[in-house]
């Protein structure tokens, strides 16, 4: 008896093992997931509202309030100044446009390559595209100075004869950031109509019922629109990723195009955009181990099996940008060029030496060390350490390219140490209002698109290979 | 020629939809005579109904085209300002590619997500047939059929297991 039923439970208990690991074999009723996600974005706890009002209060005071200050008092307050013009603006401008890279990495290039564990994160990702890039524009406007006058930047008849010309590698920055904020806009909006019209059917009224029914165009899942949206977003994701290397690239030409020792460097490029993804993930991971912990039921759709997933991305990553380092670093040093030489030795052995120390344990030692084994990626907490200390080591890098790089040059007698002064209160500002506004967002949109979830599930099934019983996805498309 | 009466038969799953198109097509309805609505993507194959026509990528190639065009206006406009600098092109060839490419692809997205508002009419907020079932996973099949058949064409939803089949009732989203 016992040799006939043992085979069975077998099966059976390794067919609920593989349900638990992995979401797309874990159906639930569909209008059971989405009021999941319903009751995710109405459920607020009294520690939100404090949460929200302590970012509130930075924003208000560490941003507009400081931001307010140095547009009465002038540039000054800040620390830049000769030889250092390039501060913690430009530091900022670069690491948020780096986190905005993830977003499209892992919904546009995962989706192109029918990565299915991407399904229950994309959007999550693709809104610290649209915030990250929010805080890059903030950036560059803090640097400006003389903000009000922006509008010199347009080319329009005027009175100083005075015309911009579009070769110049700031008006680069400029389209390539503009085309990259609306693009990854209208990606996150794209997906986002079929959950707002689930959203405006399961709202009995109010002002959230008038918000739903705005933003979903009156959607209603017909053959037609669903051919519309999913071609849409083909032709989206496979456009968006040119675009994506473009932004990335486009910023480190800003410096690479200078010929000053350290930035003249044909692999900024490229370097530049493995940086960009390298930050981008690891800022993806911290958000989905928050959203997990704080937000109801999003225990079902976000696993272990995502983080496990991101973390050999990371890995993967994480050996990208050590072998672009590398490779920038060696072709310096072997150039010989004295100020080149200089420069590296400033990197090492300055002041500030230890960042660039720090950038290299946190960048590539930490996420080597801990992500080559499947138990801790697979942890929640352990990988969102490791992703805030690349966050961390990212942000060095940027820092030891720009304020650092510019400390010393072919003149001693200008160099100068920076010491940043009301950048300091802004940058603290830029990432509340980072937080901030994802923390909104949470409250008012699906984080997860329940109806991509429900596709995967619909396309994914079990089979049996002789005694053991394996994942199989079918292509729907 | 009779009167036609709108129908929206409503099924549990992908299955029985089917199965009631293909009795909606051996009753003798064309495939523009009927529409299906669903909360996730069904594939026309999936249903057994002809290709859906999209004007997205003609829109989308319209527009790359497009913004290649205003992308070549801003790489000339050095033209309508001359300034010429010791040793430097009037319109260096390595930087227009930038301007073009942005452009491009700034146009051909744009046009893209346009596409879908004008080919979908979005956004339309007069009442429509619906019934807020369908996001929870059901799936509708709307179609036409002549009055005096009502009864027929009913019966057939409903042996092809239709939940409900009700006269489709234009009603506020």
């Amino acid at each position: 008896m016992a040799s006939t039923t043992m085979p069975m439970e077998h099966a059976h208990s390794e067919e609920a093992h593989l349900r638990e690991q992995h979401l797309m074999l874990d159906p639930r009723p569909r209008g059971e997931m989405n009021a999941m996600i319903m009751e995710a974005m109405h459920y607020t706890t009294w520690k939100f509202w404090v949460v929200a009002a302590i970012l509130g209060a930075i924003v208000l005071v560490g941003l507009f309030g400081s931001w307010g200050y140095m547009i009465a008092e002038g540039l000054g307050v800040a620390g830049v100044n000769r030889p250092v013009f390039w501060g913690i603006f430009l530091v900022n401008t670069v690491f948020w446009i780096g986190i905005s890279h993830a977003g499209t990495f892992i919904s546009a290039i995962l989706r192109v390559f029918k990565s299915e564990f991407r399904r229950p994160f994309t959007r999550a990702a693709e809104l610290m595209t649209t915030f990250g890039l929010v805080q890059a524009g903030f950036s560059i406007f803090m640097h400006m100075g003389r903000v009000w006058l922006s509008y010199w930047l347009f080319p329009y008849p005027n009175q100083r004869q005075l015309w911009p010309n579009f070769h110049s590698p700031l008006s680069w920055d400029l389209l390539a950031i503009t085309t990259y904020l609306l693009a990854s806009t209208m990606y996150l909006f794209l997906p986002l109509i079929p959950d707002l019209a689930m959203a405006r059917d399961r709202t009995a009224g109010g002002w959230r019922k008038n918000f739903y029914k705005v933003l979903a165009l009156g959607f209603r899942g017909t053959e037609g629109e669903w051919t519309h949206l999913r071609n849409a977003m083909n032709i989206f994701a496979f456009a968006i990723i040119p675009v994506m290397f473009s932004v990335h690239t486009i910023v480190s030409w800003d410096f690479a195009v200078a010929t000053r020792p350290g930035w003249n460097s044909t692999i900024f490029g490229p370097y530049f955009v493995i940086g960009a993804l390298h930050s981008g993930m690891g800022a993806v991971i911290m958000v989905l181990a928050v959203v997990r912990a704080t937000m109801k039921n999003m225990k079902y759709f976000i696993r272990p099996e995502h983080f496990d997933a991101i973390g050999k991305l990371m890995l993967i990553i994480s050996m990208g940008w050590a072998y672009f380092f590398f490779n920038d670093y060696m072709v310096q040093w072997y150039g010989g060029d004295k100020w080149t030489e200089a420069l590296l030795h400033w990197h090492e052995a300055g002041p500030m030496g230890w960042m660039w120390f720090l950038m290299l344990i946190v960048n590539v030692a930490i996420p080597w060390l801990v992500l080559w084994n499947k138990r801790w990626r697979s942890n929640p907490w352990i990988v969102f350490v490791v992703g805030l200390l690349i966050n961390v080591g990212m942000y060095l890098e940027r820092y030891i390219i720009i304020p650092i790089s510019l400390t010393i040059n072919r003149m001693p007698f200008t160099w100068r140490m920076y010491e940043p002064g009301i950048e300091i209160p802004l940058s603290i500002g830029t990432l509340a209002f980072f937080i901030l506004l994802y923390m909104i967002a949470s409250k008012l949109i699906p984080l997860v698109p329940v109806w991509e979830v429900q596709e995967g599930q619909m396309a994914h099934s079990m089979k049996k290979f002789g005694r053991e019983t394996v994942v199989t996805v079918s292509e729907l498309e | 020629m009779a009167d036609t009466v709108s129908l929206l038969a409503v099924f549990p799953d992908l299955e029985p939809a089917a199965d009631a198109i293909d009795k909606l097509r051996s009753l003798g309805l064309a495939h523009d005579q009927m529409n299906v609505i669903s909360g996730i993507p069904v594939t026309e194959a999936m249903l057994g109904r002809p290709s859906q026509w999209t004007n997205v990528p003609r829109l989308a190639l319209g527009g790359a085209i497009g913004g290649f065009l205003v992308g070549l206006f801003l790489v000339f406009t050095p033209l309508l300002y001359f300034v010429p600098v010791g040793g430097q092109p009037i319109i260096p060839g390595p930087p227009s590619v930038v301007l073009l490419f942005e452009l491009t692809m700034l146009g051909l997205l744009i046009s893209t997500f346009l596409g879908v508002f004008l080919d979908s009419t979005f956004p339309s907020y007069r009442p429509m047939q619906y019934v807020p079932e369908i996001s929870d996973g059901k799936i509708a099949v709307f179609f036409n059929c002549p009055e005096d058949e009502r009864e027929r064409y009913t019966q057939a939803m409903t042996d092809s297991g239709a939940e409900t089949v009700k006269e489709a009732e234009a009603q506020q989203l």
